[in-house]
């Protein structure tokens, strides 16, 4: 029992990253599900770099780092908008585009400031054990919100998932619930990066979604087994992170990103099982 | 797609010689246009040295004064673990007479083109083979054992962080004095006087650190940076929040709990950050075990640009910390 419990009664810091591991679990198991129904993974990738610079140029004038990031995922929504609109390069092309240029700004940035000296690496892998009470209440807020607008746009949002000319012809705006959704996992990511840090907040939307769209037909019980797989994940990852001295986030990650094949090759085998019976 | 994590994966190393890869290919061409003139700055007559880092390069220019031309490449007070070159900084090695570096991995990628340099001709001068070199064990715990200047084998698990002991110092600055005289230039006397204002400096720092108590003497850094110093001094290093030499490795949850424990079985009363600890995982630490949180410039040259005010700021705010 010790093993598996004493490390959080012991340490505040690992109580706090626990609950905020839980926190960005539950948000980007509702978030994640879309992203992987809808086969939006580059985007959220792309998302995930694209706060960099604005994350950077928020530290470099002294301004929450949150609202760069804010401002970094609304460059690259709007940027994708305006390239596809103006010319007939394709959706990835435009992410691609200003994906790596957002990236390079960000590591430009970073390497030719003394002040942003050591933040590259906290950006990107975040600040699992540093949490603080502050961020708590953010991502709090950001769940929530996330959850409210879910309920709300959940039916056009499961039509988008599966036909935008069904969603239009049942009468919704496809393209303003399709920006809905961008700008759910740009709030997902600009919350979160501060913990598992804008590349981990990454495996974090995919891993746990993609077990839950592994098992389930239905979007809510994707989503119940996605939140499932991620507070797990946290849990187990900080248990790593404190046995075995890996670093915190990437552990957290990597145990999704596990728990993810070993239900891929699950299913596998239950299918081929059944298959031989039949 | 995914650079950053195989980057990542791949090592530092490597993801330096990707970002240099893109940034510098992009900018490279603007440079050469922007540059276009060429070499104006070097003057002939005076032998070109540059320094990899601005704590040595102040000692540099002290031993060398007018009679070389010295520039220092990195930025002062930037994290030398993980700054990276420029392609203008590549030129300015190689076209140098002699680099001055600190060896022992703390440059990083900037060594590569340091050997870059070598094999066309350029002279190279490595500080810590003229330090005895404190092992870093593999344990994360600092042992004593000292490797002589002539192990080359051990010098990847060497502390690289010997400018924080003025004694070390003052053994490179007598051998830099036989590197600057090979250029054609005579400064063993500046050399011969470095050293020993060096010396006066070492006990001027003993009389500072003589005021923390015995008992206080003990010390929590943010990396394994201040190993010398502690050594020179007689004060213990018993953790870091992150236990490499390195500021690049991340905080693990085993090893933060392990150092709270630490901190409360030895009493300690303050953990001293530095530059490139990340402050949210020290504040977080901090706070939980109620210690106080001091930040060294380890890394940072004074305003007034010397090595002197450089130890004796250091080791005043540890003592002032540790005394207190």
């Amino acid at each position: 029992m010790n093993y598996f419990v004493d490390p959080f009664l012991d340490n505040g810091f690992l109580q706090r990253a626990l609950f905020a591991g839980v926190l960005v679990s539950l948000t980007c198991a509702v978030v994640g599900t879309y992203v992987v129904l809808r086969g939006m993974a580059f985007i959220g990738d792309a998302l995930a770099h694209g706060v960099l610079p604005g994350v950077a140029g928020a530290l470099l004038m002294g301004l929450p780092a949150m609202l760069g990031a804010a401002v970094g995922a609304a460059v690259m929504v709007g940027g994708i908008g305006l390239i596809t609109a103006k010319s007939k390069l394709s959706n990835d092309t435009a992410i691609g585009l200003l994906f790596i240029g957002l990236l390079a700004l960000g590591v430009v940035m970073v390497s030719s400031s003394r002040e942003l000296t050591g933040d590259l690496e906290a950006i990107l892998f975040g600040q699992f054990l540093g949490v603080n009470h502050a961020e708590l209440l953010m991502q709090s807020l950001a769940l929530l919100i996330v959850v409210i607008v879910t309920v709300f746009a959940s039916r056009p949002f499961s039509l988008l998932c599966f036909d935008s000319d069904l969603t239009r012809a049942m009468g919704y705006q496809a393209h303003w619930y399709h920006r809905l959704m961008l700008f759910l996992i740009a709030a997902t990511v600009v919350v979160s990066f501060q913990t598992v840090g804008a590349l981990l907040v990454f495996g974090m939307l995919l891993a746990p979604a993609g077990v839950g769209a592994l098992l389930a037909r239905r979007i809510v019980t994707m989503m119940l087994w996605a939140a499932a797989v991620g507070v797990m994940s946290t849990y187990l990852g900080l248990l790593a992170s404190y046995h075995f001295s890996w670093a915190a986030g990437a552990s957290v990650v990597l145990t999704a990103v596990t728990i993810f094949f070993v239900a891929l090759v699950g299913v596998s085998v239950k299918k081929s099982l059944s298959g031989l019976r039949s | 797609m995914r650079i950053i994590i195989i980057m990542k994966i791949m090592n530092r190393n490597k993801l330096n010689n990707l970002a240099i890869f893109l940034i510098v290919g992009a900018l490279a061409s603007v440079a050469v246009v922007a540059c276009g003139g060429g070499e104006s700055s070097t003057s002939p007559d005076r032998p070109s040295v540059v320094v990899t880092y601005s704590i040595l390069g102040a000692v540099v220019s002290e031993v060398a004064g007018e009679a070389a031309d010295v520039k220092i490449l990195m930025p002062n007070g930037i994290d030398p673990h993980e700054w990276e070159p420029s392609a203008k900084d590549i030129e300015t090695l190689a076209n140098a007479d002699l680099i001055v570096s600190n060896g022992l991995d703390l440059e990083g990628t900037v060594m590569e083109a340091i050997e870059e340099a070598e094999t066309k001709g350029v002279a190279v001068f490595h500080a810590t083979d003229h330090v005895e070199v404190i092992e870093f064990g593999a344990s994360g715990l600092h042992n004593d054992e000292e490797v002589g200047p002539d192990d080359e084998r051990d010098h990847d698990f060497g502390d690289p962080h010997f400018w924080t002991s003025p004694v070390e110092m003052a053994a490179v600055v007598l051998s830099l004095g036989e590197a600057l005289s090979d250029l054609g230039i005579n400064v063993a006397d500046r050399a011969a006087m470095a050293a020993e204002r060096l010396i006066n400096l070492d006990q001027e720092v003993s009389k500072i650190v003589k005021s923390i108590p015995a008992d206080q003497r003990i010390l929590i850094t943010g990396h394994e940076s201040l190993g010398y110093f502690a050594h020179q001094y007689g004060l213990k290093v018993i953790g870091a929040v992150i236990p490499s030499l390195s500021s690049e490795a991340e905080a693990s949850a085993g090893q933060l709990a392990e150092l709270k424990e630490v901190i409360e079985a030895e009493g300690v009363r303050v953990i001293f950050t530095e530059l490139g600890t990340s402050p949210d995982v020290v504040a977080a630490l901090a706070s939980d075990a109620d210690v106080g949180v001091v930040e060294l410039s380890t890394h940072l040259l004074p305003e007034d640009g010397t090595y002197s005010s450089f130890v004796l700021d250091l080791a005043s705010t540890i003592s002032g910390a540790l005394a207190s």
